[in-house]
């Protein structure tokens, strides 16, 4: 800006200054609603870290009885000649397999 | 400022669950989020809910809060990105015509650029408006540091501490955006 624009623009802004300043202390109510808030903020993050807890444990729980099922499964078809899909054939036709 | 209470006790309190370190701690930040607030944002925006925002943010982050600087720079800090942030999410405006102004701000206008008489302070909130309105046009960022230099008179490297940018970032801001405000003002005057 030139200098007589700069000038305005700062006299502008001299004249809006007391619109600029902030409240001290806060108005009636204001502290008191803060810390309601705050209170139930606080429990909600509580409930919130204590429902996830309680997610990721039922994960890791249903992950591991997923796990040993299937590697029990594993075990117990582990002496089988056959594929899933021939020994159920083999069943159902009653060959004998020696 | 910091002095006014103990900072540190009180966080160690608060984080014990006592109530009236909260309280403390809310009276201390008011001061500089409202002074923040009412900067940086424009005057008809609901300002308390704001601070009131910026007050939880706090409180959720003080575990963030080393304590190698004062609280009030840190505070100072987050208060500035929320206002920055509400400010973006604002539906951005098109420029300003002079149809635009009400009676009161096009007579604060013709009185600082056509007349140049001197201000009168009956006509405040009128030049506020009438700032904000040409502020409007601005990034939340640039309209922010207009404010900081040209209205609290701040230091390059006090915008540095509390907006993060740096220095060169700050003057090449500056460069940029006086020729911005410029000609907003010339649009103001050429459509009298």
């Amino acid at each position: 800006m030139n200098t007589n624009e700069d000038k305005n623009w700062h006299d502008l802004l001299l004249r809006s200054t007391p619109t600029f300043a902030g409240e001290t202390v806060p108005p009636y109510g204001f502290v008191t609603g803060t810390l309601a808030r705050l209170r139930t903020e606080t429990l909600q993050q509580e409930e919130f870290e204590r429902i996830g807890w309680r997610a990721l444990l039922a994960s890791l729980a249903a992950l591991v009885i997923a796990a040993t099922v299937t590697l029990s499964m594993n075990y117990m078809d582990r002496g089988g000649d056959f594929e899933p899909g021939v020994r159920s054939l083999v069943q159902m036709e009653n060959i004998q397999v020696s | 400022m910091d002095e006014a209470i103990d900072v540190n006790g009180c966080l160690q309190r608060w984080k014990k669950g006592d109530e009236s370190a909260a309280e403390e701690l809310i009276r201390h930040l008011y001061p500089v989020i409202s002074k923040i607030v009412r900067t940086h944002l424009p005057r008809r925006d609901d300002e308390k809910d704001l601070v009131q925002e910026i007050l939880m943010k706090t409180f959720s982050r003080l575990h963030q809060y080393k304590g190698d600087a004062p609280i009030t720079h840190w505070v100072s800090r987050l208060a500035l990105t929320t206002c920055l942030d509400r400010l973006r999410a604002q539906k951005i405006r098109p420029e300003v015509r002079r149809s635009d102004l009400t009676p009161e701000e096009s007579d604060v206008f013709d009185a600082a650029w056509l007349t140049g008489s001197s201000p009168d302070a009956g006509d405040a909130i009128a030049a506020r408006d009438l700032v904000d309105k040409i502020l409007s046009s601005l990034s939340p960022e640039d309209r922010s540091l207009i404010l900081m230099v040209d209205l609290e008179g701040r230091s390059l490297q006090e915008i540095s501490e509390t907006t993060g940018w740096s220095i060169s970032k700050i003057k090449m801001r500056l460069f940029r955006v006086r020729p911005q405000l410029r000609q907003m003002i010339h649009k103001l005057e050429e459509r009298k």
